[in-house]
């Protein structure tokens, strides 16, 4: 197993408060395999990627073991923790404009991981950084090594964020949204990139995105978040044609499709709720088309519906499958008035 | 290329700032109550005395001709000659200046050596006790007065340690360096003369310390403010995300990005210590431009507040313009755009 995250939980300081931004998040990634995380904005999905790379702002509190290859690296110094970082595991930005140094020129940027993890010299890197425009697809990256990232296009800049990122071929990769702030045409090359990417290298990749047609063009299995849970997870295929949880189905109704133009697209009632307030019980009630009793008093534990398929959520029964699981419920509620 | 054009533009631009300086303190100085002519002659003074002094001078023809005729001077380099001292004020400016420059330079090389890295130390430690520490620092600097903080320092280091000269710019006894750019720092090195050296050295502490305990306040509380927006940037999450460690993001990535206003401010505070030298300069006796200022406008000797207001001004201009062009050098966005 390459990462391995245990009963992860974030809480964040805001207004001198402390407030549970991720809850009890648990998943894991093998060598080679591409893991989606999607759901809304605020679901505590680009925390989830900080978390991993342990790069919280001061005042967060996380509890649980992120396990880097047989390494808990939540529990190491900070000093081991800037030599994995970059190293074993790197991560790539929404924003590729305001995430590179608009004062350094690209050659810099893509050569300082080399500096600080390598003991190539200076000729030796400079081909390396060479090397990797060229991987991701660059031209002339004679010229472009001295260019600074202003005078790049968008999707240019997200593929030196890449090469940045692969400088030191780590094993891991996470991406957070790497293609929502680019263009429709340039998001295209960019997965396509990170498609190549995959097959050439055994790296593990963590996906983040909102978008389910990133998900279905990259990712092997999906993990579905909802207010800072984990509400299902599945492989791929599995996700998107047996979807179990309300919300994975309410997701994938709101995606268009071509030759439907006269349905209405699908779309889900009400807000996501707020750290610090959130309800008991299934934190998806509220906006849930199939809310029961229960679902408003005690949280669903994740359980096992096929084989690697999994969701939280009180529709379903470990044993039955995908068949309703009222009469369970009607026992635990029942368990509950006594 | 683009800078070079930039420069140019930037010193053509001068011209009408001068032209409007000179006006400025020219129209002030003629309505400052008294007559310089009564002033020379002294209280026994004989009116026809005073009339052909008044004549000699020109004080009796129309402001505009005074003026004009002082511009012309100007334009050849002369600026005309103190009615205090005798001799031409170019002289008098030669003799006082360096001294001063060299006082306010020390004073943003202090500024510069401790405000920055307060500043950025302030920033990396927000909320901390390193942070408070230099924030209550930076407070006290900005509010304390600059003389009674002099007053403070000769009583401290001179009077009751004896570590520290506390007035001139040279030990008795010493002769000042062959003339070169009429600092002696710099001149006692060009002739290797390193007692010399070290006297002024030691006479530029206090004075420089006075001076520059306002603008440290400035240029840390600047640099702090200025490098917490920068840390919060996503590019230095890349850097952090990178494996670098801490102090590489700070003086590596954030400070060079976070530097500009603090430059931009550092070159307002040197025109804000050339005004403040003649405070400083009164309680140290340092033989500068502002002594010389003060004497001038005592003994109402036009032409040489005239030529210290226009050298004030002129070095105030310079300086902005070198900071300006060091924009240039620092982003190259400016270059490309």
């Amino acid at each position: 197993m390459l990462l391995e995250v245990k009963h992860m939980s974030l809480s964040l300081k805001r207004a001198g408060k402390y407030s549970k931004i991720l809850d009890d998040i648990s998943f894991y990634i093998e060598q080679g395999e591409t893991l989606g995380i999607v759901g809304e904005s605020g679901c505590g999905k680009s925390m989830t990627a900080l978390s991993l790379m342990q790069l919280l702002p001061e005042k967060a509190r996380l509890e649980g073991d992120v396990v880097l290859q047989q390494k808990n690296i939540s529990k190491v110094s900070k000093r081991k923790l800037e030599k994995i970082r970059g190293n074993q595991m790197s991560m790539i930005f929404q924003d590729p404009l305001t995430s590179l140094n608009p004062l350094q020129t690209v050659g810099v940027q893509v050569e300082e991981s080399l500096i600080l993890h390598t003991k190539k010299n200076k000729k030796e890197r400079r081909e390396r950084v060479l090397q990797l425009l060229n991987a991701v697809g660059l031209p002339r990256a004679e010229e472009l090594i001295d260019e600074y990232p202003h005078q790049l296009s968008g999707g240019m800049r997200q593929r030196i964020m890449i090469a940045i990122a692969m400088a030191c071929e780590p094993q891991l990769l996470i991406c957070d949204e790497p293609t929502t702030a680019l263009d429709v045409t340039v998001q295209a090359q960019i997965l396509e990139l990170m498609n190549e990417i995959k097959r050439e290298t055994e790296m593990g990749i963590v996906m983040i995105t909102h978008d389910m047609g990133v998900v279905a063009e990259v990712c092997d299995r999906v993990i579905v978040m909802y207010a800072g849970k984990i509400v299902e997870e599945a492989p791929v295929i599995e996700l998107f044609g047996n979807p179990k949880h309300p919300y994975t189905q309410g997701l994938l109704a709101s995606i268009p499709k071509l030759g439907r133009r006269k349905e209405k697209l699908g779309s889900i009632p009400g807000t996501v709720p707020t750290p610090g307030s959130m309800p008991t019980g299934c934190r998806f009630a509220d906006r849930c088309p199939h809310v029961m009793e229960i679902c408003r008093s005690v949280t669903p534990e994740m359980i096992q519906i096929q084989k690697s398929h999994q969701t939280a959520c009180w529709l379903y029964d470990e044993k039955e499958g995908n068949e309703n699981a009222t009469t369970r419920s009607h026992e635990l509620e029942a368990a509950l008035h006594n | 290329m683009d800078a070079l054009r930039f420069i140019g533009k930037r010193l053509l631009l001068m011209i009408p700032i001068l032209i409007g300086i000179s006006i400025l303190t020219f129209a002030i100085s003629n309505t400052i109550p008294g007559d310089p002519a009564r002033l020379i002659l002294g209280p026994k003074a004989t009116p026809d005395g005073l009339e052909a002094l008044r004549e000699d001078m020109g004080l009796n023809d129309p402001l505009y001709v005074q003026y004009g005729r002082y511009m012309s001077g100007i334009g050849q380099g002369d600026l005309g000659k103190s009615t205090y001292s005798q001799r031409p004020v170019v002289d008098d400016l030669l003799r006082y200046s360096p001294a001063t420059i060299e006082l306010t330079m020390f004073a943003m090389f202090i500024t510069l050596i401790i405000g920055v890295p307060f500043g950025v130390i302030s920033a990396s430690r927000k909320d901390r006790i390193a942070d408070q520490f230099t924030r209550i620092f930076a407070l006290i600097g900005v509010a304390m007065p600059a003389f009674w903080l002099g007053l403070l320092l000769l009583l401290f280091f001179y009077l009751k340690l004896g570590v520290l000269p506390g007035s001139g710019r040279l030990d008795g006894g010493m002769s000042p360096p062959e003339y070169v750019t009429g600092m002696y720092t710099v001149d006692a090195l060009l002739a290797g003369n390193w007692s010399v050296f070290y006297s002024a050295f030691m006479h530029l502490i206090l004075p420089g310390i006075t001076l520059a305990a306002v603008t440290v306040g400035m240029i840390t509380r600047m640099t702090r403010s200025s490098m917490l927006t920068v840390l919060q940037s996503d590019y230095i999450r890349t850097a952090f995300a990178k494996g670098a460690p801490e102090n590489r993001v700070l003086y590596g990535h954030a400070l060079r990005n976070g530097i500009m206003p603090v430059i931009t401010l550092l070159g307002m505070a040197f025109g804000h210590a050339l005004g403040g030298s003649i405070l400083v300069e009164a309680v140290f006796s340092w033989p500068g431009l502002g002594q010389y200022a003060v004497n001038a406008i005592n003994y109402l000797d036009f032409p040489a507040v005239m030529g210290v207001t226009m050298l004030i001004a002129v070095m105030f201009i310079i300086v902005n313009l070198i900071v300006d062009t060091l924009y240039f050098f620092i982003d190259p966005r400016l270059k490309h755009s």
